[in-house]
């Protein structure tokens, strides 16, 4: 078992509770011990960035100085964006001495732990995407997905900006239909896998995200698609909650299931739904549990 | 070396489109321009596309190589040879195409010029007649801004674009912070007043490609984060989107967690809220909204709000507090930690310090 320290940002701790009850399950089964980091805030979402960064570098310094405060060398994440947020402010600390000492000399002054031992943030995703969290994986997955047809979509923020992210290549990642392989589903391509789903703006300019949030449904939906999965419960939230809304402005009814990449493994890995909690969803996962249990 | 290219063919007067495929003899430098002149030249004298400078300076040559933009003279074409892959070179996106690889830029400079792309000088005489010293620091705040040169590729798959076309978009927005954080200018006021309209800054979705694509290293989306952070800084905060975003400063510092209940009517205002509240019930029965009460509290979330009030008051927040950081961002983009000492360099793995001898291979 591997220790590293657990992330959940605020989706996962709030509205998205169920992908943080599916990850504490299923890391014991790809070999991740987790350290859940209690002291920690928002990591601000890019909206803190945007808004104040000065103290978005701060918050996030603070994230990384309690995980490294558990003695150990990876923070791991299960969110596109806390992901982006935190390796950014982390390469910005790590290349930049005087930055971060005056950031270190403030975290102490507010009684924080100064930021010392370097930690490298960790997406989910990139765990079991290679390694020996594949390997587990792979022998995990026991149940299975019986050929269940399963449309990637990754979202942005962890291909780009790719310099930051650059676990995989940004135009043809791979990671995710790897997954879907391992654990005996199809994955389906379309192009859309890679782009935005619109949830940044999806109250300041919900006309505009609503015609990029339905490209990846719609064209999931044609490619015959039983289920998306995704790794980030922002796109999660906006495929998922934001669906019935399409509805509305279009007259389709895609009724396309979305799934947390937690609860796509852990269904291949029989995990029950007291621990998956599918109930939380608005679109329905029950015909994709159905042809699993066919 | 043999290169294998797919070009999608176009003419707009006829509609017609095609998918044209042709095999060149091209020396193993060339370039995906090379390559283009050399089906030109040898091939096809009818195939259509930009060029000028051949270095990466004019900003002509943008398209499409496998959906990608980029600029077709710093594209080297030796590894996609050797791979054997045959890629698909079109047109760039977000822009109407003219005839094959040329699209009609008249949308570009249109918005372009739209962020009054000029200084407006309004900085005090100094005393006395002197020069008016600005430091490197201080223009340091617009270097990435400044590498622009209008190529498109960031427009090309700008996704917020290809949902509303009226979108300012990602090359103009970046020009406009190389004004607003000139400090010869005099209007920021004014330009950020604008820049906070309907197909502004907070129309941007994050999605990154601009960055991704940027052959300069502009980092457009940075820009636009710069623009917002400057915006808000000078109080500019009236469109949705900045009110969404200072929502979650509000929630860091007084919960720790973002508090999503009311992250509705903080942005939209309470009218259009209400119209929300049936989509919000519908989500509320499925606890994707959690309720308000008890609010749901980090530990030790005093220490983030003193972080809060003792940064606020260092005077980094604004385009500032992003600029910060583009230094060691640099260093990742290039390679280098920028804390190794020359030895160190040198004895990096592979790196030789003395002019590379055939001969002498054996004994390094
Ligand atoms: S796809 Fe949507 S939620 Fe995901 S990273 Fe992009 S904008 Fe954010
Ligand atoms: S003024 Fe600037 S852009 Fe023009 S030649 Fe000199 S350096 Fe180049
Ligand atoms: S980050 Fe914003 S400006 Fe850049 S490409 Fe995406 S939507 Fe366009
Ligand atoms: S920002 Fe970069 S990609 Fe966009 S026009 Fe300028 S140089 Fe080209
Ligand atoms: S030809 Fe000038 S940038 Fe490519």
């Amino acid at each position: 078992m591997r220790k590293v320290a657990y992330y959940k940002g605020c989706l996962a701790s709030l509205s998205a509770k169920e992908l943080d009850s599916a990850t504490q399950a299923l890391a014991p089964k790809v070999g991740l011990e987790l350290i859940e980091l209690e002291s920690v805030t928002c990591c601000g979402a890019g909206d803190i960035h945007e808004a104040e960064p000065d103290y978005y570098l701060h918050l996030n310094a603070r994230i990384l100085s309690y995980a490294a405060a558990e003695g150990v060398d990876t923070l791991l994440t299960v969110c596109n964006v806390c992901t982006l947020n935190l390796r950014q402010a982390n390469f910005m600390l790590l290349g930049d001495t005087e930055l971060r000492a005056r950031v270190n000399e403030n975290l102490v002054a507010v009684g924080v732990p100064a930021y010392e031992q370097d930690v490298d943030v960790r997406h989910l995703l990139w765990e079991i995407a290679e390694g020996e969290g594949y390997e587990l994986l792979k022998g995990a997955a026991h149940k299975g997905l019986k050929g269940l047809k399963i449309a990637p979509f990754y979202g942005c923020q962890i291909l780009r900006p790719s310099k930051i992210q650059g676990f995989e290549d940004p135009d043809r990642p791979w990671s995710l239909e790897r997954i879907i392989q391992a654990c005996g589903g199809e994955p389906v391509d379309y192009p859309a896998k890679i782009k935005c789903c619109g949830f940044p703006i999806i109250q300041a300019r919900e006309e505009t995200a609503l015609s990029e949030l339905i490209q990846p449904i719609e064209q999931a939906y044609e490619a015959g698609a039983d289920a998306i999965v995704t790794p980030c419960p922002l796109c999660h939230l906006s495929l998922d909650a934001w669906q019935s809304k399409l509805k509305k402005s279009t007259g389709r009814d895609f009724n396309m299931p979305i799934l947390h990449l937690s609860q796509l493994v852990g269904v291949a890995a029989g995990l029950t739904e007291s621990e998956l909690k599918f109930k939380r969803h608005v679109v329905s996962v029950k015909p994709v549990l159905e042809k699993l249990e066919a | 070396m043999q290169v294998g290219l797919k070009i999608w063919r176009f003419n707009s007067r006829t509609g017609e489109r095609e998918l044209q495929e042709y095999e060149i003899a091209a020396p193993e430098e060339a370039t995906l321009l090379d390559c283009l002149d050399i089906v030109k030249d040898q091939h096809d004298g009818t195939l259509a596309y930009r060029k000028s400078c051949r270095m990466m300076i004019c900003g002509s040559c943008g398209m499409r190589m496998d959906g990608a933009a980029v600029l077709a003279c710093k594209m080297r074409m030796y590894d996609i040879a050797q791979s054997g892959h045959v890629p698909v070179i079109s047109a760039m996106g977000n822009l109407p195409i003219v005839k094959d690889l040329v699209v009609d830029m008249d949308p570009f400079w249109q918005k372009f010029n739209s962020v009054n792309p000029y200084l407006q000088p309004g900085y005090e005489e100094p005393p006395d007649g002197k020069e008016h010293v600005i430091s490197q620091q201080r223009m340091n705040v617009v270097h990435k801004e400044a590498l622009c040169i209008n190529c498109g590729c960031c427009v090309s798959e700008c996704n917020a674009m290809e949902a509303d076309p009226m979108f300012t978009g990602p090359q103009a927005l970046a020009k406009a912070m190389r004004f607003v954080g000139d400090p010869r200018d005099g209007q920021k006021l004014a330009r950020l007043e604008k820049l906070n309209g309907e197909h502004g800054i907070w129309e941007c979705t994050r999605c990154y490609f601009c960055n991704e694509r940027c052959p300069k290293g502009v980092d457009p989306r940075d820009a636009i984060a710069k623009l917002g952070a400057e915006s808000m800084k000078e109080g500019i905060d009236r469109d949705m989107g900045a009110k969404h975003a200072k929502w979650f400063v509000t929630s860091a510092r007084t919960t720790g967690w973002l508090r999503e209940t009311e992250l509705v009517p903080k942005t939209q205002g309470i009218v259009s809220a209400i119209k929300q509240t049936r989509f919000a019930l519908d989500l509320a029965r499925k606890g994707k909204v959690p309720p308000p009460f008890p609010p749901h509290v980090a530990k030790d979330v005093r220490e983030a709000r003193r972080l809060h009030d003792l940064v606020r008051d260092q005077g980094r927040n604004g385009f500032a507090g992003i600029v910060q950081g583009e230094h060691a961002l640099a260093r990742l983009a290039h390679g280098h930690s920028g804390t190794e000492t020359l030895e160190e360099i040198y004895d990096r793995p592979g790196a030789y310090h003395r002019p590379f001898i055939a001969d002498e291979e054996a004994d390094v």
